[in-house]
């Protein structure tokens, strides 16, 4: 078959499936009753209630943390201070990501063109993957926000060997996943391994979209260098 | 406009323009099931951008702009289910071969082909089949005109061996 022969079985088909096509007056009716989407209706429950605790955490951490910075500073534990304030400030940035997400979603145009909306799409739903990193370097503090002074003092070595195999094997990996979490890494096989499952997928999805966008924004430059979206 | 002009000028769009929403539709999802829903969630959000309408575009540029963002955004929450019916158009296509007229079996390889396209590949294509100039497709899909010339050329050597493979 030609081009031209393509083209006209196309369009002959087109015309019979838009003649069998009826929308029925109803439902243009019951669409053109719909109000504007509002963000917080468009969201699942869960996402709501996750949101929810995590500002609570970071709240009520904060308003804690703070008075103890300010009032009982000398009295207090330091390493309970210093590693629940890093968790509590590395809780609080995962947030105003997740929340900015959500917002720029949300007023994203579907009346531009495709790849400019799209990309951005991809973009926002792959920032995900920046709220993964920074919340990955939480790991550490949450060794470290139980030990005291009376450790320094009473402690055996094998006990302190113990304990610190923990502290910087999670450094170490907290460290090692903040800095090789990001797109040029996605077809590596611990990669698909963190990110795998069905929450992750529309993620996972949007770095195909990026990859396919690139080739159309950049056609010349996809055949041989990597692409940078992290 | 005031809300009833708005409603009358949404249900007029769609009555005139209903064969652009279809063929999107029957390219991103191939279930007829998938379809009616994504066919439902374009008039969404036809009717919920219809106060953005700008009547510096033409319509078919400003419907398919917005058809195909939602094909390919709903396409992505449905691949997996379409990957299996796309399995199955296989083996129905095997099976009914000699049964249909060679026109039916040329379009069902053709739709088959564009099921098995990439997201913005099937967006190219579509505008290609349905004869789109290249300044019209750059504007709808945002790349240069050249561009589209570029894409459209390889899209075409694809769909040609594609088609001579099947009939070798």
């Amino acid at each position: 078959m030609n081009e031209q022969e393509i083209k006209k079985l196309w369009q002959s088909a087109s015309e019979k499936w838009e003649e069998s096509l009826i929308i029925s007056k109803q439902n243009q009716k019951d669409i053109s009753s719909i109000q504007v989407y509002n963000l917080l209706a468009s969201m699942k429950p869960i996402k709501i209630f996750t949101l929810l605790v995590g500002i609570l955490w970071v709240g009520i951490g904060g308003i804690v943390l703070t008075n103890i910075f300010l009032f009982a500073f000398e009295d207090a534990n330091k390493f309970f201070l210093f590693s629940a304030g890093i968790q509590v400030a590395l809780t609080a940035i995962g947030i105003i990501i997740y929340l900015y997400q959500l917002i720029a979603i949300y007023q994203i145009d579907i009346t531009e063109p495709i790849l400019q909306t799209q990309k951005r799409i991809a973009k926002l739903k792959s920032s995900t993957l920046w709220v993964t990193r920074i919340l990955i370097l939480q790991l550490p503090v949450w060794t470290t926000f139980w030990w005291n002074d009376s450790m320094f003092q009473s402690w055996e070595l094998w006990q302190w060997f113990i304990v610190l195999i923990f502290t910087v094997s999670f450094t170490f990996t907290s460290l090692w996943l903040f800095f090789n979490i990001k797109f040029e890494n996605r077809e590596k096989e611990w990669f698909k391994l963190i990110f795998n499952g069905k929450e992750w997928t529309p993620l996972m999805q949007s770095l195909e979209l990026l990859e396919q966008i690139e080739e159309y924004t950049h056609p010349d430059k996809t055949d041989t260098q990597p692409v940078s979206h992290s | 406009m005031d809300k009833e002009e708005q409603r009358q000028f949404f249900q007029d769009t769609i009555e005139r323009n209903k064969g652009i929403l279809l063929k999107v539709a029957r390219a991103y999802c191939p279930n007829n099931e998938d379809r009616q829903d994504l066919l439902q969630e374009i008039m969404i959000q036809i009717w919920q951008s219809i106060h953005k309408y700008d009547d510096q575009y033409k319509m078919s540029t400003w419907l398919y702009r917005i058809s195909l963002n939602v094909a390919i955004s709903f396409y992505r929450k449905n691949t997996t289910r379409i990957k299996n019916i796309t399995q199955y158009n296989e083996q129905f296509v095997l099976i009914t071969d000699e049964e249909i007229t060679e026109n039916e079996q040329n379009l069902n390889f053709l739709e088959q082909f564009i099921s098995e396209l990439r997201e913005l590949e099937k967006a190219l294509m579509l505008l290609y089949l349905e004869d789109k100039s290249h300044t019209d497709i750059a504007e709808i899909l945002g790349i240069s005109v050249s561009n589209v010339g570029t894409k459209i050329g390889r899209i075409k050597e694809k769909l040609k061996t594609r088609f001579s493979q099947i009939k070798s």
